[in-house]
C-alpha cells in the first residue's frame, strides 16, 4: 500500500510540476515572447517554422509562439478565474442548501438540475450569442451551468456530514449556523470539492476555447488558442503551423490538468 | 433547625430535569414509527438515571429529545421548574452536554483536541489542563487529533469538554458500547468521580442492564417507545414489575 500510495504521490508531483511549468509559462509569457505577438508583417506571411519564427507566422505575418504564449495567459486566466469564482459560488450555495434545507433548498437544487438537463455546450452557445463577443461573455456563457456541479457536490458532502455527532455537538457547545458552516462544515467538505475544481480546468479550458473558436469568446486580435486556431484553419493547407502549435498548446494544458486532476483524486482516494 | 433542614432536603430532591408525557412520531417510508410514546421521567440533582432497553426502543430518541436536537410531537420539558419545550441545542448547551456512542465522531477530524476543547466551551489553557487532569488524560494528548487518541482517550476528552461548559446534566448515549471492557470500567469509574465532584446529573443510555445497575442510582426500562419499567436501582433488579424486565434481567444471568 505504502508503495502504491508513493507512486501516486510521485505521479501527482509530476502533474503538478507540470501544470506549474505551463502557468509560469503564461504568467512570464509578456517577458518571453520573442516577438510582439501583435505586430503585423506583410514580408512575413505565413512563413514556416525558422530560427527567427520558431512556430512559424500567421496569415498576417504575426508570430505564431508569441501569440501561443501570451494566448496561454488568457486562456489559463480565463479558465482560472472561472473555475474560482464558480467553485466560491458552488461552494456557498451547496453549503447553505444542505446544511438548511428547505424552500431555498428545493429552489436552488431544481434550478441545478434545469442547468444539468442541457449539455453545458449547448447553454453556453446560446447564452454566449445573447451575450455577444468577448471574454467576459464567454465566461459568464460557461460559468452559468458550471457553478451547479460545485454545488450539489458541496450540497452532498454537508448533507453526509451535518448529522456527524462533532456537529451536533458544536450545536449542543451553543455555535451558531453559520460559524459551523465556517469552522466545520467548510474544511471538512474543502478538499473533495477542490478535486472537483481541478478535474473541471480542462473541460472549463475546452469550453473557453471552444466558445472563441466559434467567434464566441475573444474577440479579434487578442491572442487566444480557441480564436486563433479559428482564424487559421481558412489556411491550413497552406500554413498548418498556424493551427497546429495552438491547437497543441490546448490539448497539452488539458492533458496536464486533466491529469493533476485524477492524480490528486486516485492520490486521496488511496490516502483514505 | 430540624425543619428548616428537611426543607434544604426537600429542595435537593426537587427534579433538576424532567419531562412528561412525551410523544414522537417519525414518518419513514410509508410507515410510522412511534420511538416515544406518553414518557414521562424526572432526574434530581446528583442523580444518575439509566435508561435500558433494546434497540429501537427509544432510548436514544429520548436523549436526543431531551438534548433539544430533535423536538418531541407533544410533551413538556423542564429543567429546574422552567419549560423549554422547543429549545433547540444552543439553547439548551448552557445546562446539558450530550456525550455520543462514537467519541471519534464527535471531534471535528481536522481539529487538534485542544482546539477543538477551546472552541467548544472557550474555556482557556489552564482551565482546559486542570479539566484533562481530572479526566485522567495528559496533556501531550491536546495536540493530537481525535485519529491519534484511543477510543477511551476520545471519550474520557468527550467528558471534559461536556465538563468545561459548566453543564448540570450530562446525556451519556451508549458511551461505553464502542470501547473495550478495561476502558468501559475505566470510563464508568470516571463518571462517577466527575458526579461526585461537579455536582452533575447524569442520564445514561444502555442496552448493557448490568453495566447500568452498577452506577445508577435509578433505572428506567423502554420498550417500543414506551417505559415500562422504573424505580430505584436496586427495586428494578430485584423486583422487576413487568415482564420486559425480567426478560432482560434473565438474559444477563443466561449470558
Amino acid at each position: 500500500m505504502d508503495k502504491k500510495k508513493k507512486q501516486l504521490k510521485r505521479k501527482v508531483m509530476i502533474a503538478a510540476a507540470c501544470a506549474g511549468v505551463l502557468v509560469v509559462l503564461a504568467l512570464l509569457s509578456g517577458v518571453i515572447a520573442p516577438n510582439d505577438p501583435y505586430a503585423t508583417n506583410a514580408a512575413l506571411i505565413r512563413k514556416g517554422p525558422s530560427a527567427a519564427y520558431l512556430f512559424g507566422t500567421d496569415n498576417l505575418g504575426r508570430c505564431v509562439l508569441s501569440r501561443v504564449l501570451v494566448g496561454a495567459r488568457t486562456t489559463i486566466a480565463a479558465t482560472f478565474i472561472l473555475v474560482a469564482i464558480s467553485f466560491v459560488i458552488g461552494i456557498l450555495v451547496g453549503m447553505l442548501c444542505g446544511f438548511y434545507g428547505g424552500i431555498v433548498d428545493e429552489v436552488m437544487m431544481r434550478i441545478a438540475d434545469l442547468m444539468l438537463a442541457f449539455p453545458q455546450m449547448v447553454v453556453a452557445i446560446a447564452v454566449a450569442g445573447i451575450l455577444g463577443g468577448g471574454l467576459g461573455g464567454a465566461m459568464i456563457a460557461l460559468g452559468i451551468t458550471m457553478w451547479t456541479s460545485f454545488a450539489r457536490l458541496a450540497r452532498s458532502h454537508t448533507l453526509s456530514i451535518k448529522n456527524e455527532p462533532y456537529i451536533q455537538a458544536a450545536r449542543l457547545l451553543g455555535k451558531s449556523g453559520p460559524r459551523i458552516l465556517l469552522i466545520h462544515i467548510m474544511p471538512n467538505i474543502l478538499e473533495p470539492v477542490l478535486i472537483n475544481a481541478l478535474t473541471q480546468i480542462g473541460t472549463t479550458m475546452i469550453g473557453i476555447s471552444g466558445l472563441s473558436f466559434l467567434g464566441l469568446g475573444v474577440v479579434a486580435p487578442q491572442a487566444e488558442w480557441g480564436s486563433m486556431i479559428n482564424e487559421a484553419r481558412a489556411y491550413i493547407q497552406i500554413a498548418p503551423w498556424a493551427v497546429l502549435f495552438p491547437a497543441a498548446a490546448t490539448v497539452i494544458t488539458i492533458i496536464v490538468f486533466n491529469y493533476l486532476g485524477d492524480a490528486v483524486m486516485e492520490y486521496r482516494k488511496a490516502d483514505q | 433547625m430540624t425543619e428548616m433542614k428537611a426543607d434544604i432536603m426537600q429542595m435537593n430532591r426537587q427534579p433538576v430535569l424532567s419531562g412528561s408525557n412525551l410523544n414522537k412520531t417519525y414518518h419513514s417510508g410509508g410507515r410510522t414509527v412511534h420511538p416515544l410514546q406518553n414518557v414521562s421521567f424526572e432526574v434530581c440533582p446528583g442523580e444518575i438515571l439509566g435508561i435500558v432497553g433494546e434497540s429501537g426502543s427509544g432510548k436514544s430518541t429520548l436523549l436526543r429529545v431531551i438534548s433539544g436536537l430533535e423536538c418531541p410531537d407533544s410533551g413538556v420539558l423542564t429543567y429546574k421548574g422552567f419549560h423549554y419545550h422547543g429549545y433547540g441545542p444552543e439553547k439548551t448547551g448552557k445546562f446539558l452536554q450530550m456525550i455520543f456512542q462514537n467519541a471519534y465522531g464527535s471531534f471535528d477530524p481536522r481539529m487538534t483536541m485542544e482546539r477543538s476543547l477551546r472552541e467548544g466551551s472557550g474555556a482557556d489553557r489552564q482551565e482546559i489542563l486542570r479539566m484533562i487532569c481530572e479526566v485522567g488524560l495528559t496533556e501531550d494528548l491536546l495536540e493530537r487529533k481525535p485519529r491519534h487518541l484511543s477510543g477511551g482517550q476520545c471519550q474520557r476528552m468527550s467528558i471534559a469538554r461536556a465538563l468545561l461548559t459548566h453543564a448540570q446534566i450530562l446525556l451519556c448515549d451508549e458511551i461505553t458500547s464502542a470501547l473495550d471492557v478495561t476502558t468501559q470500567a475505566q470510563v464508568i469509574k470516571l463518571l462517577t468521580e466527575v458526579r461526585a465532584a461537579e455536582d452533575v446529573s447524569i442520564i445514561l443510555v444502555s442496552h448493557d442492564l448490568a453495566l447500568v445497575s452498577m452506577i445508577c442510582d435509578r433505572i428506567m426500562v423502554m420498550q417500543d417507545g414506551y417505559i415500562v419499567d422504573q424505580g430505584k436501582t436496586e427495586d428494578v433488579i430485584n423486583a422487576p414489575s413487568d415482564y420486559y424486565t425480567r426478560k432482560l434481567l434473565n438474559s444477563i444471568i443466561s449470558v
